[in-house]
């Protein structure tokens, strides 16, 4: 933001930083524990008098200081030069901090120079002792050497006080001065022993080669216990966030991780060839294979160190896109392009979307990707939409703290979005066009008040359902339907009859065989576990079939209905018939209609790339469904795609608790519900109401429009009962504290119905749901203690939910009301009353029933006083929705 | 434009004249280190194809790299912690010639061994390297030239916007020339002055000694003639303010630049008469004097844009106090190292 960036679209800098830097640290360890290895040797073959051996050090010496000197030396100030070109704002900052620690660096720098020289032009020059003398002290001064940058390495990652204090020395004696210093002494050491191979290897008495071998592996593997031990005393010292970077949550460390253990296997499994005597042809092979090892475990173990200081460069002080925490509020505010000084591109209009995009990710995004080389943002972008992009760069630095937050203002993120997917992509985003289907006629059953004796309410107990319908790549909404019903004796005090009768429902034509049109049954014993008959639910019930008694409830659990129609249209409102018949006579005693919502407006498709499965219109995609399996297997290093390619798809309740599927899943994983809003509210942050929509066919202009009920017309939207997306996932997530992954999830999210997060009280999903009475005090709608929300006003329990309640005298709440988001009523996008074929079946008004005063729907007599519960007579004569 | 694209620069921990006397001493001996090598490798070059190669000052090429590079690292450290917004920037916009002069002096460092250990056995193959060492350096020092004159021009910085890839060398600056010649004639001249002082130091036959010292001190001597020219078009390529700081816009800076003339003249005389000790003093002193030149003129440059007067200081003295201690016992032990050499004679056995 305050530099230039040096602009690298396939190549990147931070590849260029990887190069010289492993080519150096390796040649710079070595440097430290060669010297002692030069004097120690020395001093061995002067004390047994071993000229053989010295003639060894001589040599090794002339080749450490070509190696050390000439490249290590140079390289070191290329590790300068590089890191200045591709983050000189992190550079700057390291150098302003510690420049007398890099002065003192430079001393001993010299301090090795002279020595080392003199002890190579000198040897054979000088009495012994002296000679020595001069490899203890190149010794002394390339460990100091390490022992300065040590201080400034380790400030990179754990700067500890340093952040409080600014001081010199709380950032240079950090908390992992110590641990690395260690750690990096073995190493050195280790090396030493390395590199020692490759002279001993070239030497010409195979005796010789012999002792010089037994000796390189006496400094390889002696330091290597201190350096295992140390190596864990390292990752207790650094932040639980960078442990986490390293070995949870995020993949990109695992091919580093891979690398270390493969290297290290390979280094000290094949290093034990220099205790095997062997031919010299073998040794000069082994000698040289295991020095180009070394480079792989160094490499592996430098990345594995940036890992874990991601998203920082100077871990808590500065990202690595050379923005500091201290500034962002100010860049979120005032905008990225307006403060970034090397932007060409100083505001966002309507004309420079791309434009602006481009400028932002280039000094924004680009300190660590290009666009098509190493790291390149176009692989790693191509399974999101646009939209997709927005919120993965939302949710940057919370789910995952890999990546940094983005730093702007929300349209510059839509700018840099739209940059990616239209011109690094080469997508096009096509406009949301609103869905308007064909009003569907309706055929109300007939009701006489004056002769029928019986009062049939039909509902489902879900008013939005959705079916997750591509059981190829995994489930976690079945087709399930359930139908509950109630039925009335008519009479001055209606009774309920909860036997003698059997009720049977049954689906509109067009419906009959869901197994056409999904996939279920070929995944449901992969998912499910069970071998059902085509056209059957879970439950043992098809699209036609009959109810259970469960006391003054009958119910059809599980109906596997699903929203194509065999002519292929898409209808997610089938509507069922279903009859109530006297058992032992078989006379039908009332009838009614009643919809099955089935959606397979399955948002995903919003950010998760591969548009519709069918017709343009619904139903989750192939690539979709990939690209979610994709995104889960990286975050939690599951197999789940792999798994599902090889035909074995899971239901994601099998491992997230569900009590919607009564799935008990696993215990240290989050439920369902958590996982799934905790996770993507990280996302959609910020969005009110559209953040639902983007999941749920709630939007009003979608295929479904589910949230259909009344509620829609007076303004309450999914947020007044639930809270924001944030709000709504932080109570879940309350709920599971004991899971490190509720933790993840909510640390980034702010609540927004809420003042604090501790306000939030816990929430099980499916069983504590917004109790209606927190805005309908009293049963009134709007009277006094109306908050204008529902939220954080739980019921207690699964018995006191809305779809499960009944008054006094046993009468479900939801029977008279409608389903949940379909309460009377309802608009429904496929046919007005679509929803409401019960009440203007039953009273010809499409409220509640009974509303206004329409009692004799069920009693036969004109009824004074508010029998199911208060207020209910208290309406002002205003009938809604007459037909 | 240029103001709002200047980086905000960090804070200092001590005052910033700590800064400049140190930025000013250590780059003077990294000048004279340079042009040892660079003069010398070139002086070299010069008398490997004119048959007049002498391997006492050729052998210590390699040496020389050595320190050189070292003692470029705290010039290049300082000058970063005072002008550090201002060289990150332009080293940006030349960033390729920039990165690939550390390869490139990795294969210089080589070559200057293969000259020196392969000069007996593959002589060819040893000249060819000497001429790749001594390319290498020129182009190096052309890099470096490139960078310094971009970095004090914010106004030149617009170019980034049309190649943000870094290929922007500052070909365009009109004191490019003169000043990267300028800079190579004094390796050259003071190449010469450091190779009549090895031979002044070396075990050759006085005679030949002798002619080599007058040699050289020749060469240095028409190189400063050559200086005043130079010097004088590299000076009026600078923006009027700029010169006309050296000519009574600044007391000190007109005082400095009167003072580089005066010791030119003064080496004219002492290097033609064969004067080493003198010649060696005034050469010295020249490169300093140029060196704070060289500073004041950077300041002119900035004059409306920075100040390293405006940087913050946060005071914290303590690693100052820790380095200069370092540097002393530093000093010491590089004292000892060389002590021991000229003490310990004995052959090991």
């Amino acid at each position: 933001m305050n530099y230039p960036l040096w602009f690298l679209p396939q190549l990147g800098g931070g590849l260029l930083i990887a190069i010289i830097a492993v080519l150096h640290v390796v040649i710079s360890h070595l440097a430290v524990g060669g010297g002692l290895f030069l004097v120690l040797t020395e001093r061995k073959a002067v004390l047994t008098k071993n000229n053989a051996l010295l003639e060894y050090v001589r040599n090794h010496t002339w080749f450490f200081l070509l190696l050390t000197m000439v490249f290590g030396g140079i390289s070191g100030v290329g590790i300068w030069f590089i890191i200045a070109l591709v983050n000189p704002a992190a550079t700057s900052s390291l150098i302003h901090t510690f420049v007398f620690g890099w002065a003192i660096e430079w001393v001993f720098f010299l301090g090795e120079i002279v020595a080392l020289l003199i002890y190579h032009y000198r040897f054979g020059k000088m009495d012994p002792k002296s000679h020595m003398t001069l490899g203890w002290l190149y010794f002394i001064f390339a460990w100091l050497s390490l022992f300065a940058i040590n201080g400034i390495l380790g400030f990179m990652l754990t700067p500890g006080k340093w952040i409080e204090t600014g001081s010199f020395w709380h950032g240079f004696l950090n908390p992992s001065f110590l641990p690395s210093l260690i750690f990096r002494t073995c190493i050195s050491l280790i090396f030493a022993g390395i590199f020692g191979l490759v002279t001993g290897a070239w030497l010409k008495d195979s005796e010789m080669r012999r002792t010089v071998f037994r000796l390189c592996a006496r400094w390889m593997y002696i330091p290597l216990a201190v350096l295992v031990l140390t190596g864990i005393y390292y990752t207790r010292v650094i932040s639980a966030e960078s442990f986490a970077n390293l070995f949870h949550f995020n993949r990109e460390s695992t091919p580093f991780i891979i690398l270390i253990i493969v290297s290290s296997i390979l280094l000290f499994g094949l290093g034990l060839f220099t205790l095997v005597k062997s031919s010299q042809r073998i040794q000069k092979i082994g000698a040289l294979v295991l020095v180009l090892i070394s480079f792989g475990w160094m490499g592996g173990f430098e990345y594995m160190r940036e890992i874990a200081r991601k998203p920082y460069v100077l871990y808590g002080h500065m990202y690595s896109t050379g923005i500091t925490p201290a500034q962002m509020e100010a860049v979120n505010n005032e905008g990225f392009l307006h403060i970034a000084k090397w932007s060409e591109v100083k505001a966002l209009n309507d004309t420079n979307l791309l434009e602006a995009g481009s400028e932002i990710f280039r000094l924004q995004c680009m300190s660590c990707h290009t666009i098509n080389g190493y790291n390149g943002v176009l692989n790693k972008s191509d399974q999101l939409t646009e939209r997709g992009l927005e919120a993965m760069l939302t949710g940057m630095g919370k789910v995952n703290s890999y990546m940094p937050p983005f730093a702007g203002t929300s349209d510059e993120k839509r700018a840099v979005a739209a940059y990616i997917y239209r011109e690094l992509q080469g997508k096009t985003t096509l406009p949301d066009v609103a869905f308007e289907p064909d009003t569907l006629l309706l055929d109300i059953p007939h009701f006489d008040p004056d002769s029928d004796d019986y009062v049939l309410l039909v509902w489902n107990d879900l008013g939005m359902h959705c079916i997750s319908d591509n059981e190829k790549y995994f489930s976690f909404l079945p087709p399930a339907n359930t139908f509950n019903a109630q039925l009335f004796i008519r009479g001055p005090l209606p009774k309920l009859v909860s036997s003698g009768i059997t009720m049977e429902y049954a689906v509109e034509e067009g419906f009959q065989h869901p197994e056409y049109h999904s996939m279920f049954w070929d995944y449901d014993e992969a998912i499910f576990g069970a071998d059902l008959p085509e056209g059957t639910g879970l439950m043992g019930k098809g699209v036609n079939g009959s109810m259970e008694s469960h006391g003054a409830v009958f119910a059809a659990h599980l109906i596997p209905v699903v929203p194509y129609m065999d002519n292929k249209t898409y209808n997610p409102y089938p509507v069922f018939t279903i009859t109530a018949k006297d058992k032992s006579t078989g006379d039908v005693l009332a009838v009614t209609k009643a919809v099955a919502p089935t959606s397979t407006e399955m948002g995903c498709r919003n950010c998760h790339e591969g548009g519709w499965a069918r017709t343009d219109i619904s139903g989750m995609a192939d690539l979709t469904a990939i690209n979610i399996l994709a995104v889960h297997d990286r975050f939690n290093g599951t197999t789940l795609l792999e798994d599902a390619e090889n035909g074995e798809p899971r239901l994601c309740q099998s491992c997230h608790a569900d009590p919607a599927l009564m799935a008990t899943g696993k215990p240290d994983v989050l439920n369902f519900s958590s996982a799934i809003h905790g996770f993507h509210a990280n996302y959609l942050s910020g969005m009110d109401q559209e953040a639902c929509n983007m999941c749920h066919p709630s939007r009003e202009e979608g295929n479904t429009n589910c949230f259909r009920g009344r509620h829609t017309q007076v303004g309450v939207g999914c947020t007044e009962c639930h809270g924001a997306l944030e709000d709504h996932a932080l109570g879940l997530l309350a709920n599971q504290t004991g899971i490190e992954a509720s933790t993840r999830l909510s640390r980034g999210l702010e609540p927004v119905y809420a003042y604090s997060k501790e306000e939030i009280k816990p929430r099980m999903p499916w069983h504590m749901e917004p109790d209606c009475r927190s805005c309908h005090t009293n049963f009134n709608i709007f009277e006094d203690g109306f908050t204008g929300t529902a939220f954080n006003s739980w019921v207690p329990g699964k018995e006191a939910l809305y779809r499960n309640r009944t008054d006094n005298h046993g009468v479900m709440c939801i029977a008279c009301h409608g389903s949940t988001h379909a309460v009377y009523g309802a608009y429904n996008k496929y046919g007005l009353q679509r929803d409401n074929q019960q009440p203007l079946q039953y009273q010809g008004l499409a409220g509640t029933i009974g509303t206004h005063g329409q009692c004799m729907v069920c009693h036969t007599i004109e009824m004074s006083s508010s029998g199911h519960h208060r207020n209910m007579l208290n309406r002002d004569p205003l009938p809604m929705l007459v037909e | 434009m240029y103001d709002s694209i200047i980086p905000t620069a960090d804070t200092i921990p001590v005052h910033w004249l700590w800064f400049q006397v140190l930025l000013i001493l250590t780059f003077f001996i990294h000048m004279i280190l340079m042009n040892f090598l660079l003069g010398g490798s070139l002086l070299t070059v010069w008398d490997y194809f004119t048959g007049k190669l002498e391997k006492k000052t050729s052998g210590s090429i390699p040496t020389l790299v050595a320190l050189t590079v070292n003692f470029g690292v705290p010039p290049l450290l300082f000058v970063q912690v005072l002008y550090g917004h201002l060289f990150y920037s332009s080293s940006v916009m030349l960033a390729v010639p920039w990165i690939l002069v550390v390869p490139i002096l990795i294969l210089a460092y080589y070559g200057a061994y293969i000259f020196v250990k392969r000069a007996d056995k593959f002589p060819v193959l040893s000249k060819a390297a000497l001429v790749f060492t001594s390319l290498s350096l020129l182009y190096i020092a052309f890099v470096f030239v490139n960078n310094n004159t971009l970095a004090i021009q914010p106004d030149r910085w617009g170019i980034y916007f049309k190649n943000p890839g870094g290929w922007n060398l500052n070909l365009g600056e009109p004191t490019l020339w003169p000043r990267y010649l300028h800079f190579l004639l004094s390796a050259l001249g003071i190449g010469a002055l450091g190779r009549a002082i090895f031979y002044r130091f070396s075990k050759m036959k006085d005679k030949e000694k002798e002619t080599q010292i007058k040699r050289n001190l020749k060469i240095f001597a028409w190189i400063t003639v050559i200086q005043f020219a130079v010097g004088t078009w590299f000076w009026l390529t600078m923006p009027k303010p700029v010169w006309l700081t050296f000519m009574g816009g600044s007391f000190f800076a007109t005082a400095m630049m009167v003072t580089g003339w005066l010791l030119a003249l003064l080496i004219l005389h002492s290097a033609f008469t064969g004067r080493l000790t003198t010649a060696m003093i005034l050469g010295g002193l020249e490169v300093l004097v140029m060196v704070i030149v060289r500073d004041l003129a950077r300041l002119a440059y900035l004059k409306e844009v920075f100040r390293p007067s405006q940087l913050e200081n946060v005071s914290e003295f303590s690693p100052l106090v820790v380095f200069l201690l370092v540097f002393v016992v530093g000093l010491l032990a590089i004292y000892y190292m060389i002590r021991l050499i000229s003490k310990s004679k004995t052959p090991q056995s």
